[in-house]
């Protein structure tokens, strides 16, 4: 695709924004509503030296991510919920072995099969929790058609240059909806390579400097290091010595904490004098701008918080936001997940309270209206 | 911000999803920003299926119908799901033969024969195309030429003749109906 | 004491030694499978740096990681899918899976399939012990029937898997099979898999004498891998001899071979096809 505008569906803009990232290997399983996203790939990757494959199912089409990734070629897949939940395992080791790898999971209702063709926002705590015990990792909410692109983009940089897996989560409405984009020319765009292991005597390459990211090795380089999914110590080797392991963790754990700057992406609109607060992500964030668009047109203060990342989360970013605010509104379409990250950081000060839908109909901007309304009345 | 929301209807094989991603090409050509979007049951053939579009003359907020202006309705199953969603006085344009139960109230309704045309040119899948002449004709939502070049550009090849002629049909329904009813009463061909 | 041989096989040179001991029970078949995957890797000349190997969980997992070589020990069952990956992104890697009886039938059963089907060139080396070890002794989809497991505490009553027979349905481009009693035949069967360009799967009968054997009085380490061909899991393989005197000898060496294009080469080709404005494309 070259630059300029571009008609493009939301997963066809996921597809075009991992290649112009650079990735090089994706592998995926057909699922609904995320199918597109692979369908594109496998057409656009042969034309740039890629490989595409279709894998025998999701587990395997996230572990082939790995092994490409661990080849040292940026490699990404996609899916949908019952996907995500079965490439749980293969993220876990992703963040574990530090493996870059981009995992874009457009969100459909659950659980278990759910409604494959209705939107929601439905794995905002899968995503940050859903693979066992604690872990690295980031996970991005796009709101448009050019958002899903540059975000994708973005999802690369971030997991090569911190290497965690990065998620892209958004939902059916935005997959499937078509919207003109401005398309980067290729040259114009910041991209991030991974930094390589570059032969020192005495690597290690699980000990990292001051910025906590170990420098990685490539196949065929001549390190001919370890990757295990066991608790290892700086030399790559399995270890349970308990002073170890409280130093390695304490690093792979922390490792994102002195970055978030660069990780944590939001966006305010209206929030300095902002009485009643919407935090919203994704299409839930587009039926709150006009909500609050049209309280503030009858004389509401209301604001919106749209955290772009949402793990880890914006938290500072969203107590300067809901600085004024006597009460926040947290519109997702799912029985309320990210409410009770936004609970957690807001409830001392303001009251919080979630507007959801899990019937797999988007929540509509006059349904969030309303409810500005009334908080605006309460206060 | 004015904005315009239209709806494609009917059932899930009418081509529908192609009518709206037509016409939304026609308006970002014809310089306007707009967002397409589609719901559909999950079964490629026969569900109801939905091709929306809201069209603004700057960034769309929200990209999906709340209050839909313009309603082409090709199939009856598409009618009861969009009933509940229109915008007072909306512009609703039903198959004559496949929608034997339009919608009522504050609209303007005109039924049409768009599938008995398009079989006429050939084949009844171009009933959408047809349909889609008849609403640029009528709304003029965007220029004729733009929606002319969008059908050149987005058909198949072996189905270009066919749709530029469903496509002209179409205006020419739209130009008889201006010429021969006044805005606003029930039109029975 | 140094270990040499005629062909210059020094097996230290191919071991991370600052990890000995290692940690298989006395008497464990893997230590003789990896021997003989080593000797094989020398005597075909493969660069340890252009080495990959792939491995998942249990016993059999633990073993690339003595290799002084680029070693990915991955998630259970899996190896087969990080490898396949691996092997497309850098198809100048020589990839190697070494995986169990239950990391690759059961958890990863369905990758093995489609790895067979599919004829990428990896060299897929299963070590059946038809136990899970590491995990205390379980029924493992290779146990024969009768057997006593922690899990079949009355006898195993499921029917076993003939690995090779699965291997070569599914397609794999070389099938062999050897026991790791006859060594220097295990080295061959390996470099056999090891040039084969496609899929090759090489089932290596090996011994978990500290559970398996111990559990159901099978004898010493000396004794089971003596009866490794003869009659000791008779019952498990379709894919046996039928000769007078030992009516079910276990079949060995090369069992079967699928005459299949290699698919990296083939999507290479497919690809390139259609980036020079072939067919497909955007």
């Amino acid at each position: 695709m070259t630059a300029g505008m571009a008609n493009l569906h939301g997963n066809h803009a996921c597809a075009l924004g991992a290649i112009a990232a650079g990735c090089r290997f994706f592998a995926g399983y057909p699922i609904t509503p995320s199918s597109e996203i692979a369908e594109r790939m496998s057409r656009e990757l042969p034309l740039v030296g890629g490989t595409f494959v279709q894998m025998e199912d999701e587990i395997a089409s996230m572990a082939a991510v790995l092994g490409a990734s661990a080849g040292g070629v940026k490699s990404m897949t996609a899916t949908s919920g019952p996907g995500f939940s079965l490439k749980q395992e293969n993220i876990g080791l992703a963040s574990m072995a530090e493996i870059p790898c981009v995992i874009a999971n457009v969100m459909r209702g659950g659980p278990s099969t759910g409604m494959p063709t209705r939107p929601a926002q439905s794995d905002i705590m899968q995503a940050r929790w859903g693979s066992h015990g604690d872990h690295p990792l980031i996970a991005l909410a796009p709101a448009s058609v050019k958002e899903i692109h540059d975000q994708t983009i973005r999802a690369f940089n971030l997991s090569e240059r911190y290497r965690v897996p990065v998620m892209v989560l958004f939902d059916q409405v935005i997959a499937h909806l078509l919207e003109p984009i401005e398309l980067p020319a290729a040259g114009s765009l910041d991209l991030v390579e991974r930094r390589w292991a570059n032969g020192d005597d005495g690597y290690q390459p699980y000990a990292a400097g001051a910025d906590g990211i170990p420098a990685m090795t490539r196949p065929g380089d001549g390190h001919r290091t370890h990757t295990t999914g066991l608790t290892h110590a700086e030399d790559g080797f399995p270890t349970q010595d308990p002073d170890t392991v409280t130093r390695v963790m304490d690093r792979l754990l922390g490792k994102l904490d002195q970055h978030g700057q660069d990780i944590e992406a939001f966006e305010c609109h209206d929030t300095k004098d902002a009485e009643v607060l919407v935090v919203a992500y994704g299409i839930s964030a587009r039926a709150a701008r006009r909500a609050v668009r049209q309280a503030r047109e009858r004389g509401i203060a209301a604001g919106l918080f749209r955290p772009i990342t949402l793990w880890p989360f914006p938290e500072q970013a969203l107590r300067t936001a809901a600085d004024q605010a006597r009460s926040v509104l947290v519109p997702e379409m799912n029985a309320g997940q990210l409410v009770l990250e936004v609970e957690r950081i807001c409830r001392d000060e303001v009251r919080v309270a979630g507007l959801n839908r899990v019937d797999g109909q988007p929540i509509e901007p006059s349904q969030i209206a309303r409810r500005i309304e009334e908080m605006a009345a309460d206060d | 911000m004015s904005k315009l929301e239209i709806r494609f209807a009917g059932s899930g094989g009418q081509g529908l999803i192609l009518s709206g991603r037509l016409l939304f090409q026609a308006v970002v050509l014809d310089g306007k920003r707009a967002a397409q979007s589609q719901s559909y049951e999950p079964t490629s053939r026969g569900g109801f299926c939905n091709s929306d579009l809201v069209v603004a003359d700057r960034e769309v907020d929200y990209p999906l119908v709340t209050a839909i202006d313009y309603l082409i309705a090709l199939d009856q199953i598409g009618v009861a799901p969009s009933a509940a969603m229109m915008a007072p006085g909306a512009l609703v344009l039903t198959d004559a033969r496949l929608v034997p139960e339009p919608p009522e109230g504050d609209i303007t309704l005109h039924q049409l024969p768009f599938t008995d045309e398009a079989i006429a040119l050939g084949s009844h899948r171009a009933a959408n195309v047809v349909a889609l002449g008849t609403l640029v004709g009528l709304s003029g939502i965007c220029d004729r030429q733009a929606v002319g070049e969008a059908v050149r550009e987005g058909t198949p090849k072996a189905f270009l003749d066919l749709n530029l002629e469903a496509l002209r049909r179409g205006f020419e329904m739209a130009d008889e109906l201006d010429q021969g009813e006044p805005d606003g009463k029930v039109v029975r061909l | 004491m140094t270990e040499t041989n005629p062909a210059g096989f020094e097996i230290r040179d191919y071991l991370r030694l600052d990890l000995m001991p290692h940690f298989m029970c006395p008497g464990c078949g893997h230590g003789i499978a990896l021997r003989a995957l080593l000797w094989a890797v020398h005597e075909l000349g493969i660069e340890k740096d252009e080495l990959a190997i792939v491995s998942g969980i249990g016993c059999s997992g633990r073993v690339g990681g003595y290799i002084d070589a680029n070693t990915y020990h991955v998630t259970h069952g899996r190896p087969l899918a990080f490898a396949t990956g691996l092997k497309l992104a850098r198809p100048d890697l020589k990839v190697i899976v070494i995986t169990g009886d239950g990391d690759c039938l059961a958890i990863g059963g369905n990758h093995l399939i489609h790895a067979c089907r599919r004829n990428l060139d990896l060299t897929c080396l299963m070590l059946n012990n038809e136990v899970y070890g590491m995990t205390g002794g379980q029924v493992s989809p290779t146990t024969a029937e009768t057997r006593l497991t922690t899990t079949t505490p009355a006898g195993n009553t499921e029917p076993a898997f003939d690995a090779c027979q699965l291997a070569e349905a599914a397609g794999a481009g070389l099938v062999g099979r050897e026991v790791t009693m006859q060594t220097p035949a295990l080295r061959n069967l390996i470099k056999q898999g090891l040039e084969y360009p496609g899929f090759s799967f090489l089932e290596v009968i090996s011994d978990c004498t500290e559970i398996y054997g111990r559990k159901n009085d099978l004898g010493e380490s000396a004794e089971m891998v003596l009866s490794q061909k003869s009659d000791m899991r008779p019952e498990a393989y379709g894919n046996v001899a039928d000769q007078p005197f030992r009516p079910n000898r276990l079949l060995t060496g090369v069992l079967a071979r699928n005459e299949r294009p290699e698919y990296g080469e083939t999507y290479r080709r497919h690809a390139d096809g259609v980036a020079n404005g072939g067919k497909a494309g955007a």
